[in-house]
């Protein structure tokens, strides 16, 4: 505590003097950094804040393309078997050296954890095959681990068993805390001073780091503070350099400051309505006169595609999203792996066609239903569902939009899933479209460890056989031509109404340069303070 | 005085296991602390393993006497969202709260009673009822608009007082104070105004209502007519027997200023229990959100209880005769 008050001393008088060696950024967030410990959290933010004193085994780039990180070289050697080399010269924020053995150690400690299931649960072992090489075993091949060790980071192992942090802490334990949730030792750009879960979160520039360090920062500081309208005060007062959590209705006025600037790109994650597939009998769905229909009109691919067509992507992105968002014409998205532009245009809206195609399906009055809407997590849901609903009563369908909370939604999903209509955000763990149609595609079968997130019970069998294809197929193009056919097959069978992508909005103070990256990382080694 | 203690105590016992009730039952009713924990990546088997460990699978009474089980043995248990022991959040976040509130009533009193007193002296005059309309106005804006209000005008405007935060803090012991720095200050200042705000018309109008009565009593007569100033009349024998029903409203105002500090502490990201509430309740963290409750209820409890102890010390009369001139009053 002691220590945190002189920092936060330190840090008044570097502002005040206008700083002469020391360069920090004091830079600000709507939710806390939860725990240093990488890996007993996805949270988004707090991976945003661990990645700069954790890397990952592979690197990204400002662009999210991979690149060598502390693993320099992969390769596939077949038997469901990757080997990566680790770079030589690395070293922990303790001086220690990395080593293979470093690696393996958290590897196999990142796999067991809860939060990983999807992305790493089928590694079955990381072999130190000497100094420098580790293998990685699957229980089955994997073309697209690499992508997937993007989010695998590694810490050291001597810490970890020093401080009786070998363990990923865990959940409902009695007693003390774990060493490394306010703790952390390893390779990355900058090194933890401090970590507050309610507050801040302190760093300073890793001296002896591997990699490049094109900007000026000797320190940092994150802060959460919750509310919009004080974080954007916050910074229009000077008292920190840069908002991560922009509000859209602030965006106008800090951008036509001159002291100010605004820095946006296309977050990885996609806003969707998806709608049941599977049951005989929809849920909370009535006819005109509030009888019960007894069948599922959301599995007529009539009715999907009428919905597609009735609601307007574009509209919800320019007065919804005030043009903070990227309309999404297909399952997959810029930056992903498989993303394929060519076919990136979204169904026409076309409200007769739409109408035509109820007509046909035998919902010529339409129909009244219900949409589950969560009202937190992603940006401005509820008028987005408010929006779509008023759109869809064009076309005669009815929507009554019931709003949860996202603990109620998230229980709602998980312990069901019992929703037939729902608007949901779609972010494919390992950034790779394969990882689309596995997680959120397939038919639902959580034991096989497909379709987890298949919330509304989407089925279509030709999707399923290919993709079980691309999950074995190593080979480029053949590659290449499974996504295109699965992305077709997709949008043809709408296996949801697919909307938009909500852009990162980063405001900053002039004289802050700090690289926007589409997974929300202030890359803190690239920012540079004036 | 001991059976009184004792009436009290009892009491106040009734009303913590009613909380106690409430909070647990709303705290498993607010979503599902497996999903929130887990989010919507973990496997059916991972959720009922977690399930199984935290007990939730139980009926609701045999979690609920766990629960109580385990805070009578002040065992509150680990956060489920930042992993770190309870007692150690809310010992941190204690002091915020607890300056913010005392500060804001602190606030509202200095505020308040001269208000009061000036319009209980100038009955009838123009300017009594502009002071007193005015701070109706005060009571009348929300405490959040009031709050952002302040931010735009003393940070970004005029660029005196920060936004948000404690400022600097210094330990002393396990408390941490802002109160002996010049950055600690500053950052109060505004968050205790603007919860004191909506407190002042309450406090004025009291003190008014008191004074005005209490200006028509026979002994107020005989000082005026022994010629005693006016000035010494309405400050020093008027005010002190205004004060009673003062102190207890103060005592029920700091248990509000407590609880509803909430919205001045999301407004100002001030690092306190009502900030902590609201991130808690966000993520289904049960052991924190009831933890919380138990606390807010407890305060209220002791303040109650100490309100009426101060109370019968002031009051003589109600020493033996119960509490019943109490009642009446309030």
């Amino acid at each position: 505590m002691i220590r945190r008050t002189l920092m936060g001393a330190a840090a008044v008088l570097a502002l005040s003097l206008g700083s002469a060696g020391a360069e920090s950024l004091r830079f600000a967030g709507a939710t806390p950094a939860l725990t240093m410990d990488p890996h007993a959290t996805n949270d988004f933010t707090t991976t945003a804040i661990f990645r700069q004193v954790y890397d990952s085994l592979v690197g990204l780039d400002l662009e999210m393309e991979l690149v060598p990180a502390l693993a320099d070289n992969w390769e596939y050697i077949g038997d469901a078997t990757w080997r990566f080399t680790v770079r030589e010269g690395v070293k922990f924020h303790d001086g220690s050296d990395l080593t293979a053995g470093d690696v393996a150690f958290s590897i196999m400690r990142q796999k067991d954890s809860r939060f990983y299931r999807s992305l790493f649960g089928s590694i079955t072992e990381a072999n130190v095959v000497d100094d420098r090489i580790v293998e990685v075993v699957s229980s089955a091949p994997d073309p697209i681990l690499p992508r997937k060790m993007s989010r695998m980071f590694i810490l050291s192992q001597s810490w970890a068993e020093e401080n009786d942090a070998v363990e990923i802490p865990d959940l409902g334990a009695e007693g003390a805390e774990a060493y490394s949730i306010r703790n952390a030792m390893g390779t990355g750009p900058m090194q933890l001073v401090s970590h507050d879960p309610a507050g801040e979160t302190h760093l300073t520039a890793f001296d002896d780091y591997w990699g490049d360090r094109p900007g000026n920062l000797t320190e940092a500081t994150y802060l959460t503070i919750g509310l919009g309208p004080t974080r954007v005060a916050a910074l229009l007062s000077g008292e920190i350099d840069l908002v991560v959590d922009t509000p859209l209705q602030d965006i106008d006025r800090i951008e036509t400051s001159p002291d100010f600037s605004i820095s946006e790109t296309a977050q990885l994650l996609w806003m969707q309505l998806e709608l049941d597939g599977t049951r005989d009998q929809a849920l909370e769905t009535f006819d005109r006169d509030g009888n019960v229909l007894d069948d599922n009109p959301f599995r007529d691919i009539r009715v999907r595609q009428a919905i597609a067509h009735a609601v307007d992507a574009e509209a919800i992105v320019d007065r919804v999203m005030r043009g903070h968002a990227r309309v999404v014409g297909i399952a997959s998205i810029p930056g992903f792996g498989g993303y394929q532009e060519d076919m990136d245009s979204r169904w026409e809206t076309d409200l007769d066609r739409a109408r035509e195609l109820l007509a046909e399906a035998g919902y010529a009055d339409g129909f009244v239903t219900t949409m589950n809407c969560p009202l937190e997590r992603y940006v401005n849901t509820d008028d987005i569902c408010r929006a779509a609903a008023s759109m869809l009563a064009r076309v005669g369908i009815d929507v009554r939009i019931n709003g949860m909370v996202w603990p109620e939604f998230a229980r709602m999903l998980v312990n069901g899933p019992d929703s037939s209509f729902h608007l949901i955000g779609m972010s494919p763990d390992s950034r790779d479209t394969q990882d689309a149609f596995t997680g959120y595609i397939m038919t639902r079968d959580p034991d096989a460890n497909e379709g987890f997130f298949n919330w509304a019970l989407f089925t279509d069998e030709e999707i399923d056989e290919k993709t079980r294809t691309l999950t074995e197929t190593f080979d480029e193009n053949e590659r290449d031509e499974l996504y295109r056919d699965l992305i077709e097959r997709a949008k043809e069978q709408v296996n949801a109404v697919y909307l938009h992508q909500p852009a990162i909005v980063w405001a900053m103070r002039e004289g802050v340069e700090a690289p926007i990256r589409a997974d929300a990382t202030v890359t803190l080694q690239n920012v540079t303070v004036r | 005085m001991a059976a009184l203690i004792a009436q009290r105590l009892v009491q106040a016992l009734i009303v913590l296991v009613v909380v106690s009730v409430l909070a647990f039952v709303l705290s498993t009713q607010i979503g599902d602390p497996v999903a929130s924990i887990l989010g919507l990546q973990a496997t059916p088997a991972d959720r009922l393993e977690l399930r199984t460990r935290l007990g939730l699978d139980e009926p609701w009474p045999v979690q609920y006497f766990a629960f109580l089980r385990r805070v009578l043995t002040g065992e509150l248990g680990v956060s489920y969202i930042t992993q770190i022991p309870v007692a150690e959040l809310i010992v941190t976040r204690l002091p915020a709260t607890l300056e913010l509130a005392g500060v804001a009533l602190l606030l509202s009193l200095g505020l308040g009673l001269p208000i009061g007193i000036y319009a209980a002296v100038n009955r009838g005059h123009w300017s009594a009822d502009a002071v007193l309309a005015l701070s109706v106005v005060g009571v009348s804006i929300p405490t959040f608009v009031i709050a952002i209000l302040l931010i735009f005008v003393f940070s970004v405007t005029l660029g005196w007082l920060p936004s948000f935060g404690r400022g600097q803090v210094v330990q002393v012991g396990w408390w941490s104070t802002g109160l002996l720095t010049d950055s600690g200050r500053r950052a109060l200042l505004m968050p205790a105004l603007a919860l004191a705000i909506s407190q002042v018309a309450l406090v004025a109008r009291l003190v008014r209502a008191e004074m005005l009565q209490v200006l028509r009593t026979d002994y107020i007569r005989f000082a005026r007519a022994r010629g005693i100033a006016p000035r010494v009349i309405t400050l020093s024998l008027a005010l002190r027997n205004t004060l009673i029903p003062v102190i207890t409203v103060s005592g029920i105002q700091l248990g509000f200023l407590f609880a509803f500090a909430v919205v001045a502490e999301a407004v100002f990201q001030w690092p306190g229990i009502g900030l902590l509430f609201l991130q808690a309740l966000g993520s289904t963290d049960v052991p924190v959100i009831s933890a919380i409750l138990l606390l807010t209820a407890a305060f209220f409890v002791a303040v109650n209880l100490v309100i009426d102890l101060l109370y019968a010390l002031v009051d003589p009369r109600l020493r033996s005769g119960g509490m019943t001139g109490r009642a009446d009053r309030a």
